[in-house]
């Protein structure tokens, strides 16, 4: 039985794997700087939740009183409604506290979720995108340099702090029913739009897939940067028919302008309706027993179903 | 009402808005909708063949991971049919395209990419067993609205190494133009001389062992005549050159319509290099000018041949 710290716990994504752990006989503590939502899900009885800002000190007596096998650093804050200094605070200074504390404590291993928007959608990626390729996204938005340095920050983390088993996992689109994340959200509108003249290629992975990713990776003592992604890329407009919602065409200006006027829709997003980001996870598959168990349309459907019942 | 969470687009609209929202949108669904269904008439029985026979690489919604989707493909290549017996071509030495693995590199001319259309056609429809060619697009292809869609569900896919080694080890054939927008913008005056080709096929070839075909593409020179290259418009519309023609005065936009020139393609035996592809760039070089000496030759020959540009 092990003693595992997740951070980012009033996340879906967080919960489903604490709740993983949880059957399993572990001992999970949960921490979030946000509030954690109630009623609990009943399989989450036993998690013990403190709330605390990853940059400040009540992390650090969190540590100091409990011993932790394991960290899984899951709680990437990516809301813009929360300012760019105050994510920089969140995802960079306080990941960086985060992994001082674990090799300070001598926790056996870390996990830290990280995301394939770092590689960017630009017209010029090559299809599949791996590991050891470019960040492209940095150039053009810098509302992304935060997720880019704390995916370098763990990255280099790996190799100075070989005592702890440090694993950096680069999900690609994840979506699911526990899931509030702004292409979820997306894709459980009424009317999705799509870029009048673009229908670039995309995956999407279960919740709970990854959930299984993230468990399996730990499991395995997995080191290194790996990419998490599903098998099956389509084009945006098609697995917008699987969710059977109806589409409409915004003219790319047209899409930014409303996006500068609605303001909660990330302006780099934007490209990844336009240019492809497919990327390859060969490597974290040859090495971790894992693969994605549900299909594209039975992903993109358990999205958005509880939506779709309640539009009719 | 409860506060919206960390998400707010659409906000709430007033439900009788809302109705006429839902009507404008269904309506510009079912146009949307009857626009897809005529597509089915339009497809060429030989075209569906064809691309019904190509060996089944595609995931289960039909598409591959650069977006090939052979149901749009046949679409497609239904319409380039037209532009394709337009030109008329006639294609000499299509049995040299060896099974498997395959670089097809021939002449870049004439403004517009119709070579490659009639090279892809012609690998389609004539070639035995039917081969689909990958032709590698321009950075600057992917950025054109509409067109990057259709270019990339028939099987184009941006020329960059990585793309084009994925696809080579998979045993697909690929089109490539070493010449690049050099060759294809090239003006009147320098029709048939080709432009330098560039050393990153040859290193694909070495790395994959892939064969290199070279063709020559005749008749595309004459189909849109350019006297000039006015490179600062071009850099404004972030092309990679703009035609000038010298109907220009006379016919206005139309002078950019294709003539119908006569098309002749002529595809030459498999050459096999050998040789570690990380070389230096001038061993590499003595390679890539092999290929394009054959390729000139070809040329030579086929205009050698010629008799009418039109016929």
């Amino acid at each position: 039985m092990a003693h595992i710290l997740i951070t980012g716990i009033a996340g879906g994504l967080a919960q489903l794997v604490a709740s993983k752990l949880l059957a399993e006989g572990h001992q999970v503590v949960g921490v979030d700087y946000r509030e954690l939502k109630e009623p609990r899900d009943p399989s989450l009885q036993k998690l013990q939740v403190h709330r605390a800002h990853y940059n400040k000190t009540i992390i650090e007596d969190i540590f100091r009183h409990q011993s932790f096998d394991a960290v899984m650093h899951l709680g990437r804050a990516f809301s813009l409604k929360d300012s760019a200094g105050k994510r920089f605070d969140l995802n960079v200074v306080g990941s960086q506290k985060i992994m001082n504390l674990a090799v300070q404590h001598k926790v056996r291993s870390l996990v830290v979720l990280s995301t394939f928007h770092i590689y960017g959608a630009h017209p010029s990626n090559h299809i599949p995108i791996a590991e050891d390729e470019p960040l492209r996204a940095g150039v053009q938005f810098p509302q992304l340099a935060d997720a880019i340095q704390m995916d370098n920050m763990s990255s280099t983390w790996v190799y100075r702090h070989p005592q702890v088993k440090t694993c950096v996992l680069r999900a690609t689109n994840l979506i699911g029913p526990k899931l509030h994340n702004t292409l979820t959200q997306f894709l459980r509108l009424r009317h999705v739009p799509y870029l009048l003249g673009f229908n670039p290629m995309m995956q999407f992975l279960h919740e709970d897939d990854m959930a299984e990713a993230i468990v399996s990776a730990w499991r395995q003592d997995l080191v290194g940067v790996y990419n998490v992604s599903s098998d099956e890329p389509v084009p945006w407009r098609t697995a917008i028919e699987l969710t059977r919602a109806k589409t409409f065409p915004i003219p790319a200006p047209v899409a930014d302008v409303f996006l500068r006027m609605t303001g909660n829709f990330p302006g780099y997003l934007i490209d990844f309706f336009r240019y492809p980001c497919v990327i390859t996870d060969r490597q974290f598959r040859s090495k971790v027993q894992w693969a994605p168990r549900r299909g594209l349309e039975e992903t993109l459907w358990s999205a958005v179903s509880e939506a779709r019942m309640n539009q009719l | 009402m409860p506060k919206s969470t960390t998400y707010s687009v659409p906000r709430e609209l007033p439900p009788d808005l809302l109705l006429k929202w839902n009507e404008i949108l269904s309506r510009l669904t079912n146009v949307l909708q009857i626009a897809k269904d005529a597509r089915h008439h339009w497809i060429d029985p030989m075209v569906s063949q064809a691309i019904d026979s190509l060996p089944n690489r595609i995931n289960s919604q039909g598409f591959d991971p650069w977006g090939f989707s052979p149901q749009e493909a046949k679409f497609y290549y239904s319409l380039a049919r037209h532009i394709y017996d337009y030109f008329r071509p006639e294609i000499f030495g299509i049995e040299n395209i060896p099974k498997g693995r395959v670089l097809i590199v021939p002449n870049h001319s004439g403004q517009l990419p119709f070579d490659g259309l009639v090279v892809a056609q012609a690998t389609l429809l004539q070639a035995k067993p039917p081969r689909l060619v990958r032709a590698m697009a321009e950075r600057w292809v992917s950025t054109l609205p509409f067109v990057n869609e259709m270019f990339a569900r028939s099987g184009v896919v941006l020329g960059d190494p990585i793309n084009c080694r994925n696809l080579l080890e998979d045993d697909q054939a690929i089109l490539v133009f070493p010449e690049g927008a050099k060759g294809s913008g090239k003006i009147y005056q320098q029709r048939y001389r080709l432009a330098p080709f560039g050393r990153g096929f040859m290193r694909l070839a070495l790395q994959t062992k892939t064969p290199v075909v070279p063709v020559a593409v005749i008749g595309a020179e004459e189909s849109i005549i350019s006297i000039h290259d006015w490179k600062g418009l071009a850099k404004l519309l972030h092309a990679p050159y703009m035609p000038i023609s010298p109907l220009l005065p006379l016919l206005g936009p139309l002078a950019y319509f294709p003539l119908p020139t006569k098309f002749r393609i002529y595809f030459g035996e498999p050459m096999h290099f050998d040789g570690p592809f990380d070389d230096e760039d001038s061993v590499i070089q003595r390679k890539v000018d092999q290929v394009q000496d054959r390729v000139q030759a070809l040329v030579n020959e086929g205009l050698a041949q010629r008799r009418s540009v039109f016929f």
